[in-house]
């Protein structure tokens, strides 16, 4: 039971990562981002390559996953995203989808079909505490997971570009008139979530055991879930969100027997998504939405 | 069905042959004839035609020409996009293989049977999503999908394990259709009955309401249109054809298993009705064709079709959101433009507005929709205390308004007021915080923007309350939407009801466009017309949806200030010439001293003052409003 607990809270966590990626986006450009995803898979194919390809240590590995994460964030949205201006949101969310099938058709050309195995960040042993045994990795994922939280809290609650970035969707006038040009807060959300997304990726690697093209679907609609929790402009609630997500996943596949009934995970995550727009399409801590 | 083959029937024999024996019995004939001529095209003539294999591909890409059918339905003309499509192709193959494989049922009960199922999966997903405005469809089914593929694909109860179900060919009994080329001319039928039931789809109102929700929804519910329910039904009626066709697909490969419909199916389905053009069938199974049948053709391709195909669906809604054939269509319509330019010219015509607005079609009431009024005396419209608030901003305040029936009742007041969003308030495209709204003596706060337009209310739009992308005859079918009442089947299939209805609208709409004086934009889009003349087509559909109240919000900008002076006349004969009441918006206040009976005007959210029109604008607080504390 603790242990379903620490995996659920330390998946919830990563989860959360990406639905704040999801979020990020949302708020400052209105666009649900189909491909967020995708971009960290093929940010851990680059960290295969530079490990396990050319024996690089792993935080090596990471960084360059971050990099190439980063640099695919920040050229979608500038030849896709920023030329689209005003165009309709469900455009551009197609044009996500466009993106996201490009890199799957790119990983599975240019890799092939067969799974690549990346070495986990930190080699050894877990510790046990209370009965419960928590591995180096979980360790790494669970303090990364809050100093990448904090930190981004404090720099969007702190700063006046943070603060611009928070309003954006609500007023984008009030935000130009502040002096916060439009086009870097783009450039900053996309940026950001890619290379969120990247982050999620390594640490949620560990757990799934391969890289393949779209090995993480499973992350994204969980993290679409918990964003979805959170009503889709929320960061806290994002955060939130990943966590109930996590914690029902590892709960509900501790009680049901898993030979009987496969893939629960999905079954969860499908779950949680009918739920929340049935009982509160806001979202738990959101407001209302315009109902058609 | 038997509608749709009949009609497919309907060549010049087959006319002379209906002639012989008289309507309905030769429709059955005819059909008859076809349905036993049909084995010798499967057995003897298509085997000579096709190859096995090549007849197996090109199966399989008539099955995915119906998919797409099937999202373009939803994406393209209803503007809901689904990501878990291939869920829906599964729940169609699954329940065939089940019925056929298990249980030796034939293929034409199975084929059915999946897009029932199909569409019962549509149903279901779409309650939760679609009541919703923005992208909620698309994570459902996202979701969906993604839980289809992982698990209930694979649940024993359900499908029978993750071994897969056969899907035999099975005609009757124990006679299976074993050659691939009879098989691709079965999948050729069908894809034809799907392609028929879209056309039918498209000519009758489901095709205008879907088109409409696309383009605006808050213009779709002042038309009448109920959009939570018209958006169910796209994605219903979806998820029917998407089941037929992953039936017929899973018949083509004989077995199909939760891997046959993965996350990429869906993807590619998104590619190809995208790229190949939203809401134009024949591009869209053009397209389909190409991506499902060339790379198989073509050796050496290794998955860069899948490049291309993504890197096209990216340029394409980045630089031409119609696709492919829209940017043909957009080509000939420029052309076509530059040429009615030059002969207008020619004649020493402008083609821009002549700056007179013409009269306001008379269009009768029709029978069904006799004039309605309030009981006794009650006015026709009372608003009273209305408050509306978004997140702090409190947009109106108290606001209350009486509009007796019969006249011209002006609401002025400077920029931010609260105008438009009393407006929205009436008209339920907006959600009232307090207050109630009373029309033709009936509450009518808690109904639906769509209910209150068929309650007789019509409003217009300051950016033009019309479905831009269609032409001007088809806004006006659009705005007839709550006569056309024949049912969902009579739409599908066409049938003599629903064709007796459409041709009554379309001599309405005819009537209308002529007395407007504009037969020559019949058939344009209404995106191509001038700012003015727009407007007038506004208003225009706005009467032919037979109101009681017209609501104008700021009919006379963008306009000439001579076509300006000229719609004063005209708003004048809504009262006085057709019956109809007018609340009307207006910052042009010489036009509105000149047409309103009553007047009142709105302050930062709140109603200052109120009267006869000329009084009003005298009072001292309305000077300061408009012009600061200075002048007054």
């Amino acid at each position: 039971m603790g242990q379903t607990l620490v995996v659920g809270t330390i998946s919830g966590g990563i989860y959360g990562l990406m639905a704040v990626g999801l979020v990020l986006v949302f708020k400052g450009t209105r666009v649900l981002n189909f491909a967020q995803v995708e971009v960290g898979t093929l940010a851990l194919y680059a960290a295969w390559e530079v490990t396990t390809q050319h024996g690089a240590p792993w935080i090596v590995g990471a960084a360059a996953a971050m990099v190439l994460a980063l640099a695919i964030g920040l050229l979608f949205e500038r030849l896709i995203v920023r030329p689209m201006g005003d165009a309709p949101r469900m455009t551009v969310a197609v044009a996500t989808i466009g993106l996201l099938s490009l890199m799957l058709a790119f990983e599975s050309v240019y890799f092939g079909p067969s799974p690549r195995i990346l070495r986990p960040p930190i080699a050894g042993l877990g510790t046990k505490i209370l009965g419960v045994y928590v591995s180096p990795t979980q360790w790494l994922s669970l303090g990364l997971v809050i100093v990448v939280g904090v930190g981004l809290a404090a720099f969007l609650r702190r700063t006046d570009f943070g603060l611009g970035v928070l309003a954006a969707a609500d007023d984008p006038t009030a935000v130009r008139l502040v002096g916060v040009r439009l086009s870097r807060v783009s450039a900053f959300v996309w940026g950001t979530s890619a290379v969120l997304s990247a982050i999620a990726a390594l640490l949620i690697e560990p757990t799934i055991g391969v890289i393949a093209p779209g090995a993480l679907a499973g992350l994204f609609a969980s993290g679409l879930a918990a964003a979805l929790v959170g009503g889709l402009t929320s960061l806290s609630g994002a955060f939130v969100g990943g966590l109930v997500v996590g914690l029902a996943e590892s709960l509900v596949g501790h009680y049901v027997v898993s030979s009987s009934v496969p893939g629960i995970p999905a079954l969860v995550v499908f779950a949680t998504i009918v739920a929340v727009l049935l009982a509160r399409p806001g979202g738990l801590l959101g407001g209302r939405v315009a109902t058609a | 069905m038997a509608e749709i083959a009949a009609r497919a029937l309907q060549t010049p024999l087959a006319q002379r042959v209906r002639s012989l024996f008289g309507g309905r019995r030769a429709d059955v004939l005819l059909i008859a004839v076809a349905l036993a001529a049909f084995p010798i095209v499967t057995h003897r003539a298509m085997p000579r035609l096709f190859h096995q294999s090549d007849a197996l591909v090109l199966s399989q890409g008539v099955a995915l020409a119906a998919a797409a059918l099937s999202l373009n339905l939803l994406l393209g003309y209803a503007g809901q996009i689904s990501l878990g499509h291939a869920a829906l192709l599964g729940a169609g193959a699954f329940a065939s293989g089940i019925l056929t494989g298990q249980h030796g049922l034939p293929m034409w009960v199975g084929v059915p049977v999946g897009g029932v199922v199909g569409a019962a999966v549509a149903f279901v997903l779409g309650i939760p999503s679609l009541r919703l405005r923005g992208l909620y469809l698309a994570m459902v089914t996202l979701a969906f999908g993604y839980a289809a593929e992982q698990s209930l694909f694979r649940l024993s109860v359900l499908t029978g394990g993750s071994a897969g179900v056969a899907l035999p060919r099975r005609l009757h009994g124990n006679t299976l259709l074993i050659g691939n080329p009879g098989f691709l001319a079965v999948a050729m039928v069908v894809l034809l009955a799907l392609w028929l039931v879209d056309v039918n789809v498209c000519r009758t109102k489901l095709g205008r309401a879907f088109q409409a929700i696309r383009q605006d929804e808050g213009v779709a519910q002042a038309f009448g249109v109920d959009v939570t329910r018209y958006k169910l039904a796209a994605f219903t009626l979806s998820g029917a054809f998407a089941g037929i066709a992953g039936a017929l697909y899973g018949h083509a490969v004989g077995f199909v298993n939760s891997e046959t419909f993965d996350f990429q199916l869906s993807l590619l389905l998104v590619i190809v009705v995208v790229v190949g053009g939203l809401g134009h069938r024949g591009a869209v199974v053009t397209a389909a064709l190409f991506f499902t049948v060339f790379p198989r053709f073509i050796k050496g391709l290794h998955g860069y079709d899948l490049i291309l195909g993504a890197l096209l669906l990216m340029f394409t809604v980045s630089r031409h959101p119609g696709g492919l054939a829209s940017m043909a269509r957009e080509r000939r319509e420029r052309k076509a433009e530059r040429e009615a330019r030059r002969e207008a010219e020619a004649e020493g015509e402008d083609i821009e507005d002549a700056g007179k607005l013409p009269s306001l079609p008379e269009l009768p009431r029709p029978p069904a929709m006799p004039a309605r009024a309030a009981a006794g005396d009650a006015p026709l419209l009372e608003a009273v205390g209305v408050s509306v608030h978004f997140g702090g901003l409190q947009a109106l305040r108290n606001a209350s308004i009486t509009v007796p029936a019969g006249g011209i009742v002006g609401l002025v007041g400077p920029n931010g007021a609260g105008k438009t969003t009393l407006f929205n308030a009436v008209s339920g495209h907006v959600r009232t915080q307090s207050g109630r709204v009373r029309f033709l003596g009936e509450e009518v706060q808690d109904l639906p923007a769509f209910e209150r337009a068929r309650r007789g209310m019509a409003r217009s739009f300051q950016l033009i309350g019309l479905a831009k992308e269609l032409s001007v005859r088809e806004n006006f079918l659009l705005a007839q939407h709550q006569l056309a009442t024949y049912s969902p089947a009579d739409a599908l299939g066409f049938t003599r009801r629903a064709a007796s209805v459409e041709r009554a609208l379309d001599e309405r709409a005819r009537e209308a466009v002529a007395a407007l004086g504009f037969e020559q934009f019949l058939d344009t889009p209404v995106r191509n017309l001038s700012h003015g003349q727009q407007r007038i087509v506004e208003i225009g559909c706005l009467l032919a949806t037979s109101p009681e109240l017209l609501m104008l919000d700021e009919p006379s900008a963008g306009m000439s200030p001579a076509a300006a002076e000229n719609l004063a006349e005209r708003l004048r004969e809504l009262p006085d010439r057709l019956g109809r009441t007018v609340l009307l918006i207006e910052h042009n206040l010489p036009l509105v001293l000149d047409v309103c009976d009553h007047l009142y005007v709105l302050h930062l959210g709140e109603i200052l003052a109120e009267g006869e029109p000329a009084k009003v604008v005298q009072q001292e607080e309305v000077v300061r409003a408009y012009l600061g504390d200075a002048a007054a």
